[in-house]
Formats: structure tokens, C-alpha cells, sequence
């Protein structure tokens, strides 16, 4: 994958995949992730965010996605006890950039 | 309403190709009407996204789903099935093989609910098919407790949003589930009685933002395809098409219509045939069983006697007959008696007051001299008991005594005899007793349905899908 941010797979990777899993449940339950996550090929790796968010809109649409994506960024804020005023997922929201936010936020 | 001067200014040929079903022709009628009905124009183009087709188990559901399906269009639909193999479903509804061929079916018999979610999102992601069957989602969502199972829904349903298909869940629950509010649409199938017989029905309980002019309907399932019965339409009698003598079938006279022909058999010399019916059936359909006897009599040359219904216009009846058969038969050998219409009494020499016994010799008189004119000497009688008992109502037994006379003579002679008894009639289980046969109308979901109480038939839905004095029966399965 030719991912311009090279993701720190010891600190944020797990985090940022129970996230994903977590968030997902919250919304479509076990089944409904397991089938997104084995239908956009992502179950066992941590997705790529720019590629997740493509995967998902196609499937979704581009609110349908947002609302996963939000879920799995509160996840993720929860299980890196952040803030969410930090994340600043209300309004125009960007996935890839959050999730850069908080991967830099986690490297410092 | 159809008028006299309608009729005689839109002459038409007639065929007496009539028959029961006219399949092909309600084949194209049913899908027409179903999309429209089921708000599947609306499904195709607008809100109506999601759609749950419930009921118990044998009430069609599946047919239903895949006359939905086969709106779709060729190669723009999926199925997804439960229950049954491909094989196995084209067995159980013939008439589906060429729909199930033409879509994807995928077998998730052996497969979980996560499985059938993936196979979802295979169909919709790349935008290709308009519609997708699961039949039946609760086998599946059973894996599930209330939350996940209401989760599982959501996501389906937002899968299908995205991509524009439609989802028709099919279901056995028939109680309210999660299902139920998350779906545009709710279609429930039934079985109801109608006179110790079952019929199929369809309730429609919701359509998101599509109007309901009616909520119930009644279908048949015959030879495998979805047909539902609109409320009852007067025909247009401007269509009227040039009659063709229907010949006796075997020793019994044939009624003038295939259709009643296959329900009845005919009419055997001496018989009576009463034809019940519930206030509610429209007069336009009562005349579909009363004119085509008379038609096919005079056709044939014999003569008939009619005592029509109360309200009955005369001159419509006479119009009619004679744009069938032209205007000699009718004129020569077909006597009108409407005995409510103080014309009548005068020339037939009655009194206002005229009494059963009275009415019963002008009857016997003119039985006599039409009998002289018909080509066997066999005459038709076709009474409205209505319209006696109008006449007659402070006398009830005499009535009764002149008609169970009629009857009985009328037995040892070569006529017919058609009885219209309305069902709340004081002296029905009396005329009852002494007919022949039986057949009986009524009213459902706004359909007029006919069936044979003697002899015993199934239910038939009556309306006019060729000829307009003709009845078509389609049977209700």
C-alpha cells in the first residue's frame, strides 16, 4: 500500500484497529463489520485511512461513511483516553486527517 | 353510467371466446398493475427502497417476492434464498423458472447471516442490480439478539440506500419485528374464509410516502402468477361484440358463457338454478349471469321470459340483448315482464294489486305462446324473487306456494329456470331447498366473487376482461 503516512505499528496500529472493530460494532454489530471489514479485505491489517475511507464510501456513500468513520475515531479518542474537543469530528470532517492527527499526536 | 344512445352509437363485434382466466390477458393486466399498485414505480424511482413482504407459511410470499423481482427487469435482479435451492423453488412455481434464470440466485442455506451480508454488499457496490429478494430474512436474522439483529438491518438497508437497489425482505414472523420500522414498505399475505372457502388477500400496511387508495386486495396464485382483483368495474357496454350461439352441452343448455358453463355445467331441462347474492353486489355484475342465458336462448331459437331485478332498466336490457343478437329474437320471442312497472300490468291485463296467483297465470299465458315460437319448445325463465317479494310482501306464502308451483311444473317440462335470490331474503332457505343448483355472490375487498354451493366450487373472481355482458371467473388459489 503506498500510503504517505507510514503508520507507527507498535504505538498506534493496534489501537487504531480495535478502534475500527469497536467503532464499526457500535453501528452495524458484529456481523455488519466482520462482512465490511472481509468484504473491503481489512480484517486482520490496520486499513490504510485514505483507502478505508474510499472502501467505505463506496459502500456507504459519503455520509453513510462519515458515520462509521466518526464512531471509530470516538473509539480510538476512548481507548487513547484523548479528549474528543481534540479530534474535532463534528462538522466537515476528514478521516485521513484525523487519523494523521492523532498518529502524529501519538509519535510526540 | 353507460346509457342507451352510448350503445347504439358504438357498434362492435362480438366474440363468445370468453372463457374462464383469459390467462394470457391477465397475465399482461397483473403486471401492469403491480408495480403501480405496490408502489414499485415509486420502488424503481423513489422512496419506497425497502420493502417487507409478510406472512405465514404457504400464503405466497414468495410468489409475490418474485413477481417484484421479475419487474426488475432481466439480469437486474438477485435472490437470495434461505430456504429452498434453485432447483427446488423453480419446481414449487413453474411459472418463475424463466425470472429465477434471468437473476442471480445465491444459495445461503448452509452460510451465516455475516456471509449473506458480504454476498449484499458483492450485489449493490458495484450498482448493478435494481432488486434484491431475501427470502426469507428471519431464518438468518434468528442467529441474532434484538440488538445485533436491528443493527445487521440497518446495515442492509444503508447498503442498499447507497447503492439505489431495493431490498425486499421476505418474512414468516408475523408479529412486528425491528424489520418492520426500519422498511419503506409493508405487504402482509393472507388466507381469509369466504363461505368455508379460503381465498389469498394482501394487506397493504405501509408505503412510505406513496398514497394507499385501498389496503386490501384479493390475489390467486394460479398457475403460479401473482394476480390481484381490483375493486369491481362497471363494463363499458359500448363494446358490446355481436354473440355467437353457445350450443347445448350434452342434455344441458349452455348459460351463454364458457365461464359459467365450466362453473355450473350448463343448466339440465327442468332444473332450477338460483343465483344468491348479498346486497352489495353490483347490479352490473348480476347482469353478467342474467343476460347470457337469455342471449344464448334466443341464439339458439328458443324463447325466454324474464321478471327482472328491482331497479332494473328495461330499456338498457332491451338495448343490449339487441346489439348482441340483433333486434327479431328479442322482439319475437322474448318476453320482458317487469312486474313493479304499472305499464306491464296493463298489458298484461293486471290490476295494481295483482296477485301472485294472478302474476303466475300472465306467466303461464305467455309461457304458452313464446313456447309455440321457440325452436324446441324449450323456454328460459329468468324471475328476480326481489322483485316479487317488492310486489308481494304483505303476502309471502302465496309467493312462495306460486313459486314452488313454478317449480315444480316447470320440472316436468324442458325449460330452464334462473332464480335471483337476494341472500336476506325472507323465503330463502325455501327457494333454497327447492333448487337444483346454487351459485352465490358477493363482495370482497371491493371484488364481486362467485361460487357454486351446489354443486360445490372453488371461488371465483368475476369481472369483465373481454365482452361487457359477459363474465370472466378467474379462480381465486
Amino acid at each position: 500500500m503506498n500510503s504517505p503516512y507510514p503508520l507507527p505499528r507498535q504505538d498506534f496500529g493496534p489501537s487504531y484497529l480495535e478502534a475500527v472493530h469497536g467503532g464499526l460494532d457500535k453501528i452495524l454489530g458484529e456481523s455488519g463489520t466482520a462482512s465490511v471489514l472481509f468484504y473491503i479485505k481489512a480484517v486482520d491489517d490496520f486499513p490504510d485511512p485514505a483507502e478505508f475511507d474510499k472502501k467505505l464510501t463506496a459502500i456507504f456513500g459519503p455520509r453513510g461513511a462519515q458515520s462509521l468513520e466518526r464512531a471509530i475515531v470516538k473509539d480510538l479518542a476512548m481507548r487513547l483516553k484523548w479528549s474528543l474537543d481534540l479530534m474535532k469530528i463534528e462538522g466537515a470532517f476528514d478521516f485521513k486527517a484525523t487519523m494523521v492527527a492523532i498518529e502524529n499526536g501519538v509519535r510526540a | 353510467m353507460t346509457t342507451t344512445t352510448e350503445i347504439e352509437a358504438n357498434p362492435s363485434g362480438r366474440t363468445n371466446r370468453q372463457t374462464i382466466g383469459a390467462r394470457a390477458e391477465l397475465s399482461e393486466l397483473a403486471e401492469a398493475r403491480i408495480p403501480t399498485l405496490l408502489g414499485l414505480k415509486q420502488l424503481m424511482n423513489g422512496p419506497i427502497r425497502t420493502l417487507l413482504v409478510k406472512g405465514l407459511a404457504g400464503t405466497g410470499k414468495t410468489t409475490v417476492a418474485l413477481e417484484i423481482l421479475k419487474a426488475a427487469g432481466k439480469g437486474n435482479g438477485a435472490y437470495i434464498s434461505s430456504r429452498v435451492p434453485q432447483e427446488l423453488l423453480e419446481t414449487h412455481i413453474p411459472a418463475m423458472k424463466e425470472t429465477l434464470q434471468g437473476q442471480d440466485f445465491l444459495d445461503v442455506r448452509l452460510e451465516d447471516a455475516t456471509s449473506a451480508l458480504e454476498f449484499v454488499m458483492g450485489l449493490t457496490e458495484p450498482k448493478k442490480v435494481k432488486t434484491i429478494v431475501f427470502d426469507s430474512w428471519d431464518a438468518l436474522a434468528k442467529e441474532f439478539d434484538s440488538k445485533e439483529r436491528l443493527r445487521a438491518e440497518k446495515t442492509l438497508i444503508a447498503v442498499s440506500n447507497n447503492s439505489g437497489a431495493q431490498l425486499v425482505f421476505v418474512s414468516e414472523e408475523p408479529g412486528a419485528t425491528t424489520i418492520d420500522y426500519l422498511v419503506d414498505g409493508i405487504l402482509e399475505v393472507s388466507t381469509v374464509e369466504e363461505q368455508d372457502r379460503s381465498v389469498r388477500e394482501f394487506t397493504i400496511h405501509k408505503l412510505r410516502g406513496t398514497k394507499i387508495p385501498q389496503r386490501k386486495y384479493l390475489f390467486t396464485l394460479l398457475d403460479g402468477r401473482f394476480t390481484f382483483f381490483e375493486p369491481y368495474t362497471t363494463p363499458s357496454y359500448s363494446e358490446i361484440r355481436k354473440f355467437t350461439a353457445m350450443p347445448d352441452i350434452g342434455e344441458a343448455y349452455s348459460l351463454g358463457s364458457p365461464a359459467l358453463d365450466r362453473l355450473l355445467g350448463g343448466m339440465v331441462p327442468g332444473s332450477t338454478l338460483t343465483v344468491e347474492y348479498d346486497e352489495d353486489v353490483p347490479y352490473f355484475a348480476l347482469r353478467a349471469i342474467e343476460l347470457p342465458p337469455i342471449i344464448n336462448f334466443l341464439a339458439m331459437g328458443r324463447s325466454a321470459i324474464l321478471l327482472p331485478l328491482p331497479g332494473a332498466n328495461t330499456g338498457l336490457t332491451s338495448s343490449v340483448l339487441t346489439r348482441a343478437i340483433g333486434e327479431g329474437a328479442p322482439s319475437e320471442r322474448l318476453h320482458i315482464l317487469d312486474v313493479l312497472r304499472s305499464s306491464d300490468l296493463k298489458t298484461t291485463s293486471m290490476t295494481k294489486h295483482a296477485t301472485p296467483d294472478e302474476i303466475h297465470e300472465v306467466v303461464t299465458n305467455e309461457t304458452t305462446r313464446l313456447r309455440k315460437k321457440s325452436v324446441d319448445q324449450a323456454m328460459l325463465h329468468v324471475n328476480s324473487i326481489a322483485a316479487l317479494e317488492n310486489l308481494f310482501a304483505s303476502d309471502l306464502d302465496s309467493l312462495l306456494e306460486v313459486t314452488s308451483q313454478e317449480i315444480i311444473t316447470l320440472q316436468q317440462s324442458r325449460d330452464a329456470h334462473i332464480l335471483f335470490l337476494p341472500t336476506n331474503s325472507p323465503i330463502r332457505s325455501r327457494i333454497l331447498s327447492m333448487s337444483s343448483s346454487h351459485a352465490r355472490l358477493s363482495v370482497r375487498d371491493g371484488a364481486v366473487v362467485m361460487f357454486g354451493v351446489k354443486p360445490f366450487t372453488g371461488v371465483y373472481a368475476l369481472q369483465h376482461l373481454e365482452d361487457p355482458i359477459l363474465p370472466s371467473l378467474t379462480q381465486l388459489v
